[in-house]
């Protein structure tokens, strides 16, 4: 069986390799396009705004996300989707959560029934909480769906410090694929089959950094840090197990690994946030100067809009959406998480899960 | 199906099949399973669970003796099955050359086995079965034995055209005849009553379709009302009672090859009868999938039409005529259900009278509604039989399974793909439900039943009926047009269905329509008006009809209307 499936996705590797599309310009999506076309791979990097890519095309620069990155000869930036869909088989989805559906709508005409999709966007779609890999099978033709997730600061990685991400898929051979243009000595790629999961830490982590930003800005050391990180690691697995993920998905790279380095880095864009607000900005000015899109701030009101529903406590994300958006002081919210009533450290839920 | 066609069918699956055992994981689909827990546990005659057999030959030799192993155990928990006697003197007989067969013989003994399969799915007569099926039926019953043969049913019985307006053909019937011309058609029908399968032979018939080769159950040709006429349709036999993968795959491997030929499929993907009364929601996905299989064959011999097309469709009911039985083992301790029920009320030919009297003296209907094609991966199908992406744009399907260009089988993608039909199949199933009187009038009380006693675990409820004795009808009323409300707006927007009556009716009306059926056909009323009372007679039943109208959120409607009646009551 295995050696079957080996040698069909080994030939099928193989017709992947010579273009690849990366979808989404920024920090993630040029440091994508950067590391598979490091790895050997031709790269198709689309993108809307038409000076970086003519600066990505003639200088080797992104200017406007990754300034100090040389980018790998391999890629080529462009503004047509077809040309991207076209010529690649293997295509990554890095662009925004709020603006994933219209660019998979977009893409739509020029899907077909080969393609192998791998969201790398991290988040819900405010309005219908739908995951980007749902809004990929809700707008496209493309059924082989994947996602990639881990602790990966771009910075890092394209520094080529030691690294590793997951690529989690039903379909084995995306998985495959995904592993053959991205893992190097230095950066490893591991599998799963979880989406659910994998797409779920991919957006709470970042409504958990956003308030461990806010701690830090109110000047709490680490014991409070670790407690938020392992308090938001079990509202996040809480969350999961009603949506169908795995709950152990959680305490993999995609999971715990993210969170930690998302609630720690100083990199982390959504830990930064939450710094500028706890130390007074408004939420605006705190983006602004940010430059870039803090997926966290979207994901807290996807996930508010709809706790409800869900029938879920969500004590973080709660608080996290009363200091964004109602305006309220983050010291009376971290009061109000402190004073709240203790239960069990491991949630029912997940046990009776793991039985 | 055809004389030379049965002929060339049998030999294509034991030839496939037999191709598989020896050819194990190198053969495209994967090798046939061989271990299993139980083997595993119990260990008597299989070999030791952590041994690792490698090589083709002992892999080839583990299915066999899995095969086996799964068949006594079979023989010894249920040893009154049809051929138990024939059964028991091959498998002693592969038993005893199991063993001791040289290399060169192991291929024969597969073929044996496989034969052996084979030959039952398509179709033997076992000389007892045959002597219940030759007894005299009852006179009564033979318009529903005609029901198979429509044909014949109205050249012996004329009067009966009358009948036919007892079923109402609803949905994409047009797209369904279409459909049939551009390729192989697999209808997936919900599954209620063993009537179903006459109801769609029925419906066939009025569409002008041929008849639909068809997994009947071993049950089915055991029930002296129905095996005569399963073995003179295009059934064939799925005992459900057999576990080896070995059988499972001869199964598939029959609809498979039926398909390539061009013979339409039936199927019901719920895979029995649905206990609770609820729509499918989960479904069998083995049989389904032998769609995509038959498919890429059809690709690989460059076939001229080699499309399949997945028709889902719902049978829908006032009353069900095996309710009683159904849920009765759906409410059995779990893990004593009985997967194969063969002394239900559809053994009974009184019980199958009585419940057809009811629908002509009731002026009942039954709805066959007929749900938009989708291909084998689930993508809709337009008219002209392309598969659409969800903008409607056409889809080159070949390249879901093509692998550098050219169609190749890979069974886990495969596996996956035939989980995402089966999806769309569901939601099909749960769109095109059709809500009846009955079921909206059992949801209202349940979930008032439910409200009044909170914390009430459903079983007890069941049995003692909580603290609640009965509900006034006012009560039942307030929550019937809430429901109801709810209802037409889920109808307008597609997410279910209706039939006229409730389309059309106030809730009194249909409240006093329910309770006529629930108190003419069933042992005892589901439901009983005294005064202005109404009182849950068989909860069972009630709970069943109820379970009909789950999925759709109306929980919600019909709790408000509990809580604004009683405590209007109370003021």
């Amino acid at each position: 069986m295995s050696q079957e499936r080996e040698s069909t996705t080994r030939r099928q590797s193989a017709a992947d390799r010579p273009v690849i599309g990366v979808l989404g310009g920024g920090s993630w999506g040029t440091g994508i396009a950067h590391l598979l076309a490091a790895n050997g791979n031709e790269v198709l990097l689309w993108m809307r705004d038409g000076d970086v890519a003519a600066s990505i095309n003639e200088k080797r620069i992104n200017p406007r996300y990754l300034p100090n990155l040389e980018i790998a000869r391999g890629v080529r930036a462009t503004l047509d989707l077809e040309e991207v869909c076209g010529g690649a088989h293997l295509l990554y989805g890095v662009v925004p959560s709020q603006s994933f559906r219209s660019v998979m709508r977009d893409m739509g005409p020029f899907l077909r029934a080969d393609h192998f999709l791998i969201s790398a966007s991290k988040g819900f779609e405010i309005e219908t909480f739908r995951r980007m890999t749902e809004i990929i099978r809700e707008e496209t033709c493309v059924r082989r769906i994947g996602v990639l997730s881990g602790p990966n600061i771009s910075r890092e990685i394209l520094e080529g410090q030691p690294a590793a991400t997951v690529i989690a898929s039903r379909y084995r051979e995306v998985v495959d694929a995904g592993i053959a243009s991205l893992h190097s000595p230095r950066f490893r790629v591991y599998s799963g089959t979880d989406v659910v999961g994998v797409e779920i830490a991919a957006a709470l982590k970042n409504v958990v950094a956003i308030c461990s930003g806010m701690m830090d800005g109110m000047g709490f050391g680490d014991n409070t840090r670790a407690l938020l990180i392992t308090r938001g690691l079990a509202e996040i697995a809480r969350l999961g197990a009603v949506l169908g993920a795995d709950p152990l998905t959680f305490s993999g790279l995609a999971g715990v690994g993210d969170l930690i380095v998302t609630c720690t880095s100083p990199h982390s864009r959504n830990f930064r946030v939450g710094r500028l607000v706890a130390t007074g900005s408004t939420l605006e000015a705190a983006v602004a100067r940010l430059g870039a899109v803090a997926e966290g701030v979207s994901t807290t009101r996807a996930v508010m809009r709809h706790a409800r529903a869900l029938g879920m406590d969500l004590p973080v994300t709660e608080g996290v959406h009363r200091v964004l958006f109602a305006g309220e002081n983050p010291q009376m919210v971290l009061d109000d998480l402190m004073g709240r009533s203790v239960r069990d450290d491991i949630d029912s839920i997940l046990r009776r899960r793991r039985e | 199906m055809r004389t030379e066609h049965k002929e060339q069918v049998l030999s294509e699956v034991i030839g496939r099949i037999v191709e598989r055992v020896v050819r194990g994981a190198n053969h495209p689909l994967g090798p046939i399973p061989a271990y299993t827990p139980s083997m595993a546990q119990s260990g008597g005659g299989a070999p030791a669970a952590g041994a690792r057999r490698d090589s083709d030959a002992e892999q080839a030799e583990l299915v066999l003796l899995d095969t086996l192993y799964h068949e006594r155990q079979r023989l010894e928990r249920d040893p009154g099955a049809p051929s138990a006697r024939r059964d028991r003197v091959f498998w002693e007989e592969i038993s005893r050359a199991l063993p001791r067969h040289a290399e060169a013989e192991r291929l024969e003994l597969t073929r044996r086995i496989v034969a052996h399969f084979a030959g039952e799915i398509i179709g033997h007569f076992s000389p007892t079965v045959y002597q219940l099926t030759t007894r005299v039926v009852p006179p009564a019953l033979s318009l529903l034995l005609h029901a198979l043969s429509p044909r014949r049913l109205f050249s012996s019985f004329p009067e009966l055209q009358d009948l036919t307006s007892r079923l109402v053909i609803r949905g994409e019937s047009e797209q369904l005849r279409g459909l049939r011309a551009r390729g192989t058609v697999v209808l997936a029908p919900t599954h209620l009553s063993n009537l179903d399968s006459l109801a769609v032979g029925w419906a066939l018939h009025f569409l002008g379709l041929p008849p639909f080769t068809y997994g009947a159950g071993l049950n089915l040709f055991i029930n002296p009302l129905t095996s005569f006429f399963m073995h003179h349709l295009g059934a064939y036999t799925v005992d459900r009672k057999k576990t080896a993968p070995l059988y499972k795959e001869s199964l598939k491997e029959y609809a498979t090859v039926t398909m390539e030929l061009g013979y339409d499929n039936l199927f019901f993907p719920g895979g029995t009868r649905s206990r609770s009364g609820a729509v499918e929601r989960h479904l069998k996905l083995g049989l389904l999938g032998a769609g995509l299989r038959a498919y890429i064959n059809n690709l690989k011999r460059g076939k001229d039409r080699p499309n399949i097309y997945v028709v889902p469709c719902t049978l829908n009911y006032q009353l069900v005529l095996e309710a009683e039985t159904l849920i009765a083992d759906y409410l059995a301790e779990t893990g004593k259900s009985r997967f194969v029920i063969l002394d239900d009320e559809f053994s009974q030919p009184q019980r199958i009278a009585e419940f057809l009297r009811n629908i002509m003296g009731l002026d009942s209907t039954i709805y066959l509604v007929v749900s938009r094609a989708l291909d084998p991966f689930g993508n809709r199908v337009d008219d002209e039989g392309r598969s659409l992406d969800p903008a409607g744009r056409p889809i080159d399907i070949r390249r879901y399974v093509s692998i550098n260009g050219s169609p190749e089988h890979f069974p886990a993608r495969d596996e996956e793909y035939t989980r995402e039909l089966g999806r769309e199949v569901a939601a099909a199933f749960a769109r095109d439900n059709l809500l009846m009187s009955t079921h909206l009038v059992a949801f209202c009380v349940f979930r008032m039943l439910v409200a009044d006693n909170p914390g009430v675990d459903l079983f007890r409820l069941l049995r003692t009926g909580g603290t609640t004795e009965s509900f006034s009808m006012y009560q039942v009323e307030e929550a019937m047009i809430r429901v109801l409300d709810a209802v037409r707006q889920l109808a307008r927007a597609g997410a279910v269905r209706c039939d006229e009556r409730l389309a059309k009716s106030g809730a009194e009306q249909l409240i006093s329509n329910a309770l006529r059926y629930f108190g003419t056909y069933h042992r005892r009323p589901v439901l009983e008006r005294r005064g202005d009372r109404l009182y849950a007679v068989d909860r069972n039943l009630l709970y069943y009809y109820h379970n009909r109208a789950t999925g759709y959120g109306l929980e919600a409607s019909a709790a408000t209307g509990v809580l604004a009646g009683s405590a209007k009551e109370r003021s």
